[in-house]
């Protein structure tokens, strides 16, 4: 196949005309159900998958990244607040010093290293420094302060180490003591203010890390529920519908599913395959119908050959007598002799030509059938058998019934059928009831044949319309009278029930839909 | 020929009856002839027939029940049956419930006449019927 779908006036060419018979409409069905898979997008179910699970993993990678980057900024506020903890450290050792230098004269050489390694760790990490302290102007405030602090330490050392005596040493001033004193704890002050600064930086970063953590997987979360609620119904809802065209198909209506898709997917494939599945189907039912058609009309044959003996022997006496009194007989004697010739030929041509309606290998046609008259003709076709088997068949047809649209060939085999399996259930003297009437809601009519036979046991009801399902004996009957039924009822919009109670006879009820044709008016005059 | 043979005949085509009549009176026959069943029983409660020829598929009381009936009432009846549902089967059954004979329809009025004198002759009564052209 070239395709995923055959185009449909190639299937019909190679189904060759006759065969038509038991097909309906299927074709403008398929056409329709063709283009809407091919114009539509392609969209699969796979394609959701991937494409959900692709989207999943860029938002996880997105996730890692955003994770990464803040792990980072941890790291570097970490590292940095170790250096800020230095920082003030060597800071606070060297006020330490600079306060022994003063009240006894050591350490001042300590102090000054000290002072030199805070200078070193600042210069280092200015630039980190310089954020913290909202800028420029900070950052020149602490290195001047500094340098301020080193200054006055290295001329105090210098006066030191030209060997005089700290209490000797006029030069330096009480004033610049407490200056001193003043720039170390400004600088310490601001090294702790840096150190409270980072330390909150780093809470807000740590908190950050929860909110990224709770909202991602909730969005993710989210995310997977829309994905998996959005698989579930598009996959549940083609399911639903197909389970309802399956329950249809079961029924013997073969026309081909159409879904109400929008995209092209799985689906689209499996349905064509169905299609296709459904159009063999209703080929070989086709078939079926026919086969069982040809039984029937042998069995109707056997009926019609005898009955068709008494009109024949009726003129075959009548010639005989002609032939044999002829010039005794008087001119009236001879036209009522030919009279009844006459009318018992038509009687015969009547017989036959009922059966030859029926046995007549037509194609399908569709047209508005009045039920009344072809309960009519099926009783007029099946009177030898009738006759035969002893049964009394009473028809009964409300005045006005709606006609149908409807194969009336088709029809015929089924009421043949109901009607042939009621005498079989019924004994001599028996009576079979056909009725026809409007349906209850008055948008269908009814047609049910009723028997006083055996009836159908309980347990076996939900069977009969099953293919190969027979009570009858064996060579009796095939089991497909009442399947095959069912499907010419369901291709023609109807429906075919049986209700019945063992010991008091079973009846068959059909409704067939009644469908407006503006053309012509549904009601038969 | 001292008394006509009493021929009842039963059938519910009314045209049988109307040819076979004058054609049995011909050869020496009293036919009395029914379209109805129920009637034809009522008559033959009445009198005793030589002879019943009758149908078998008939609405009401068929021709099967006709012969049970006059087998019981009159043993000394010939019944000849006649149908268009010619089956072995159903003749088998006729022959076996005491039937004289078996008529396939569609029959010439000779074929008729043949089996007629026939049970004539069984009934000790024959009649004058050439049945030359029939045998066989």
């Amino acid at each position: 196949m070239p395709g995923p779908h055959p185009p449909i006036s190639k299937i019909k060419k190679d189904d060759n005309g006759s065969r038509q018979a038991g097909q309906f409409d299927h074709g403008s069905h398929l056409s329709k159900d063709g283009k809407t898979f091919f114009f539509f997008r392609h969209f699969s179910i796979r394609d959701q998958i991937y494409l959900g699970t692709i989207l999943v993993f860029f938002f996880a990678l997105v996730m890692i990244l955003i994770l990464i980057l803040n792990n980072n900024r941890v790291q570097k506020q970490m590292k940095f607040l170790g250096f800020v903890n230095d920082f003030s450290l060597e800071i606070q050792q060297a006020r330490r010093y600079e306060k022994n230098y003063f009240l006894y004269g050591t350490n001042l050489d300590d102090a000054l290293e000290n002072i030199h390694m805070a200078e070193s760790i600042f210069i280092k990490e200015s630039e980190e420094f310089s954020k913290l302290l909202g800028g420029k102007q900070a950052l020149q405030k602490i290195p001047d302060k500094i340098l301020a602090y080193k200054t006055l330490l290295e001329q105090l050392y210098l006066l030191e180490t030209k060997g005089k005596n700290r209490l000797s040493i006029k030069s330096f001033s009480k004033e610049d003591e407490l200056k001193l004193r003043g720039f170390g704890r400004d600088i310490l002050t601001s090294a702790q203010l840096m150190a409270a600064f980072e330390k909150a930086n780093l809470e807000k970063t740590l908190f950050r890390f929860q909110y990224i953590y709770v909202y991602s997987f909730l969005i993710l979360l989210v995310f997977l529920a829309i994905n998996s609620y959005l698989l579930v119904i598009r996959l549940y809802s083609t399911f639903k519908q197909i389970t309802i065209h399956a329950k249809r198909v079961s029924s013997g209506d073969f026309r081909p599913i159409i879904l109400r898709q929008k995209v092209r997917d799985e689906f689209t494939g499996l349905l064509t395959s169905i299609n296709d599945m459904l159009k063999k189907l209703d080929l070989r039912d086709a078939v079926m119908i026919q086969d069982h058609k040809i039984k029937a009309v042998g069995t109707l044959t056997a009926g019609v050959a005898h009955e068709i003996n008494n009109p024949l022997n009726n003129i075959m006496l009548t010639v005989h007598m002609l032939l044999e009194d002829y010039n005794d007989l008087s001119k009236e004697e001879k036209i009522e002799m030919l009279g009844d010739i006459a009318a018992e030929t038509d009687r015969s041509k009547k017989i036959i030509r009922n059966l030859l309606d029926f046995a007549r290998e037509s194609a399908s046609t569709m047209e508005s059938v009045d039920l009344s008259i072809l309960l009519k003709d099926t009783l007029r076709l099946l009177e030898s058998q009738i006759r035969l088997s002893g049964v009394q068949v009473d028809l009964r047809c409300a005045k006005k019934i709606p006609k149908i649209h409807g194969d009336a060939q088709k029809l015929q085999q089924v009421f043949i059928n109901l009607l042939l399996n009621a005498m079989d259930a019924s004994i001599k003297g028996d009576k079979i009831q056909v009725t026809g009437s409007l349906g209850d809601k008055a948008n269908s009519v009814k047609v049910s044949v009723a028997d006083h036979g055996e009836g159908i046991p309980k347990d076996l009801l939900p069977f009969v319309f099953d293919p190969f399902f027979t009570t009858k004996s064996k060579g009796k009957g095939t089991g497909l009278g009442l399947s095959v039924s069912q499907g010419i009822i369901a291709k023609h919009g109807g429906n075919i029930t049986v209700e019945s109670r063992e010991g008091r006879g079973a009846c068959f009820t059909l409704s067939f839909p009644i469908i407006n044709f503006p053309e012509n008016s549904i009601f038969s005059s | 020929m001292s008394k006509p043979l009493e021929i009842l005949l039963l059938d519910d085509e009314v045209i049988v009856g109307k040819r076979l009549k004058p054609a049995l009176g011909k050869i020496g026959c009293a036919v009395e002839v029914f379209q109805d069943s129920a009637l034809a029983i009522k008559r033959m409660q009445e009198k005793e027939f030589d002879i019943v020829v009758t149908d078998i598929y008939m609405d009401g009381v068929d021709g099967m029940q006709v012969l049970d009936l006059v087998r019981k009432k009159s043993p000394r009846t010939k019944i000849i049956m006649i149908t268009g549902h010619a089956m072995i089967s159903l003749a088998r059954e006729a022959m076996e419930k005491g039937a004289f004979d078996f008529i396939a329809k569609p029959f010439k009025p000779d074929d008729l006449k043949a089996v007629i004198a026939r049970a004539a002759k069984a009934l000790g009564a024959p009649i004058q019927f050439d049945d030359k052209k029939v045998g066989g």
